[in-house]
């Protein structure tokens, strides 16, 4: 090719092929790749709740139990679960269920009630509220009501059912949160299954401070707390 | 032929160095940005020596300009464009093709007015390069290496032209018009240049299939009403954004969206996602992603009752660098960067109640599981991709919502 022009022509010509077909061959490996499962894409977590240390397998273990058999998880119209449920559910004595949730400690607190009554004073809302309102990442909030071994078991079975409920309604109310029968869990203990010791009016949070608090009293209550597990 | 007649001129070797300079380049810069065309995140190459160095996540000045809006066209037509870079590898063809012809037929013996030609078009390159280096320096603030080597190229060549220019005028006119001349290189140099253009937009797949598949909103409405909305100028289309205020690729989406005069025309409302453990229970304490996110996500929640939530949020954008250092120092460092530009938001920085709210942003995250990663972008409660949150926006919201397209 001797020709100048014809030389620069063929070279510009073979120089813009040259690049054009580098540049196409890169596109359809990028479209061979474009089906190819993203690997950094995949290992991205999903947001989910919390799930904190005290979350042991053991905890898990009723959690899920309460769950399932006090109406939170599926369609069972039935809501809460009362001391003869929890103690075949749980499988578990009255000790290790207490010391379940004593991790909870800072988060949870002991609503109080007066003798045979389920009504909620002005100190009990503030705590519930509180509590309610400290949510943080959990997905279930606990309440868990008592009777002190005042009276029938038959009557303090309904009394710890009334304060359970009690409690709810007041969150049903105050909340108007549309899910809340799906996060609120409830357990009535009566005055047969796992009574709280003395050492309760010390360690943990109540909606009586200051006032007098013995065994009784720490029995007459609702437990509640969120509970920052995963399931 | 003797040795002497053999040896290029100047004239020739420059424009022969420059545009083989012109096409390493070039060809670089178009395969990094091709390679985006799978949807995935890859590295950047950004080193003087072509293909020499690659930078993984993109953070650097090459990366910077690729996914800058000025690295393509057409990009409403084209998912991410048509790459400039293309549009330089067919022109440095053009002008490997002339100093090749300038070498051989030893720069005189191309006729005055083709010479003439030459030194006139082959300034176009250099005056591109010009116009790109002005907006890398005044929009981007950076310069990339790769383009920087273009602009190189682009030099050698006009200096060639200038040589040829400056021989020609001194001659006698001569052989055909320079007229007829410059528009036949004209053509040429123009159907060079745009067809890799053309056969790289007739080349990509179609992306519409994909543009809208990543998911939907499965609540839109937070209970508690614990959303921010953003004021905007022209808010013509609902969105919902999960932003950190110190990560940098929501700074990076947020700038794009305002640039491109699409923010303005979004009725957008926020959810704030600090990748920070200091309140993100998704995120490990110990190891936050961006440390001091909670305090800025919870100054930005407070500027709502002053109307400064959009200020506060674009003011941790641009400061984001300072904001970081002083996240890994100590929250509080943060608060009093915060407190010393935006005094109203101080007290209630710590409030329980703005800390309440900025949960129940994370519990309206979780409900709606979306991935612990942002920003994440919803145009009435359908996902933006991920991969369209760059490159691909123009194409995407082109398909998704075009009245937010100015």
């Amino acid at each position: 090719m001797k020709n100048p022009m014809t030389l620069g022509l063929a070279t510009g010509a073979a120089a813009l092929a040259i690049m054009t077909g580098v540049v196409v061959s890169r596109v359809k490996a990028a479209e061979t790749r474009l089906n190819e499962p993203d690997k950094a894409q995949e290992a991205v977590a999903v947001a989910d709740h919390a799930e904190e240390a005290y979350c042991t397998p053991a905890f898990k273990t009723v959690l899920q139990r309460v769950l399932n058999a006090c109406g939170l998880v599926g369609q069972e119209s039935r809501r809460g679960c009362q001391p003869g449920d929890v103690k075949t559910f749980a499988s578990i004595d009255d000790d290790d269920f207490n010391a379940l949730f004593t991790p909870l400690v800072k988060r949870g607190g002991i609503v109080m009630f007066d003798e045979g009554k389920e009504d909620i004073d002005d100190g009990a809302r503030r705590l519930v509220e509180q509590k309610w309102g400290d949510r943080k990442g959990a997905r279930y909030f606990f309440i868990v009501a008592r009777a002190s071994k005042t009276g029938s078991v038959d009557k303090n079975r309904s009394l710890s059912h009334r304060r359970a409920n009690s409690v709810q309604y007041f969150l049903k109310e105050k909340t108007n949160d549309p899910d809340l029968d799906s996060q609120v869990g409830m357990l009535w203990l009566g005055s047969e299954f796992a009574q709280l010791g003395k050492d309760y009016c010390e360690t943990w949070e109540n909606s009586r401070p200051g006032q007098k608090c013995d065994t009784d009293a720490v029995n007459r209550s609702a437990f509640v707390s969120w509970v920052d597990c995963r399931l | 032929m003797s040795n002497e007649s053999n040896r290029p001129a100047p004239a020739a070797l420059l424009a022969m160095g420059g545009s083989l300079l012109g096409l390493a380049f070039g060809i670089v810069s178009t395969t990094d940005f091709a390679a985006h065309l799978d949807r995935k995140v890859h590295g950047v190459t950004c080193s003087f020596v072509p293909g020499l160095l690659s930078s993984e996540g993109g953070a650097n000045a090459c990366a910077t300009a690729l996914y800058s809006p000025y690295s393509s066209l057409f990009r409403r037509a084209v998912w991410g464009g048509v790459p400039i870079a293309l549009f330089a590898l067919g022109a440095f063809a053009f002008f490997l093709g002339m100093g090749v012809w300038l070498w051989r037929a030893n720069v005189a013996g191309i006729p005055r007015s083709v010479r003439l030609a030459f030194g006139a078009l082959g300034m176009t390159p250099a005056l591109v390069s010009i116009l790109m280096f002005t907006i890398s320096m005044t929009k981007l603030g950076a310069v990339c290496k790769v383009c920087s080597g273009i602009y190189i190229a682009s030099f050698l060549v006009a200096a060639s032209a200038a040589i040829v220019l400056k021989g020609a005028l001194e001659e006698e006119p001569s052989g055909p018009p320079v007229l007829a001349a410059g528009a036949t290189l004209a053509v040429i140099l123009g159907a060079m240049t745009f067809s890799p253009a053309a056969v790289y937009a007739a080349t990509v797949p179609d992306f519409g299939t994909y543009v809208g598949g990543c998911g939907k909103l499965e609540k839109s409405e937070e209970k508690h009403g614990a959303l921010l909305h953003l004021p905007t100028a022209t808010p013509t289309k609902k969105a919902l954004m999960f932003v950190d205020p110190l990560c940098p690729t929501c700074k990076a989406f947020h700038e794009q969206l305002s640039s491109e005069g699409i923010f303005d025309r979004l009725d957008p409302t926020v959810s704030l996602f600090p990748l920070d453990g200091s309140c993100n229970w998704m995120i490990d304490a110990e190891r936050p992603v961006h440390p001091g996110a909670c305090v800025v996500s919870r100054a930005v929640i407070c500027g709502e009752a002053s109307q400064e939530s959009r200020a506060i949020l674009e003011w941790a954008y641009e400061h984001q660098p300072e904001l970081t250092a002083a996240g890994k120092e100590s929250p509080a460092k943060v608060k009093a960067l915060v407190a010393a530009r935006f005094a109203k938001v101080s007290a209630c920085i710590d409030d329980p109640k703005t800390e309440r709210r900025l949960h129940q942003m994370l519990q309206f995250a979780v409900e709606n599981h979306i991935r612990v990663s942002t920003p994440q972008f919803y145009l009435d409660g359908q996902r933006l991709c991920d991969e369209d949150s760059d490159l691909g926006l123009s194409y995407a919201l082109r398909r998704l919502a075009p009245e937010v397209l100015p």
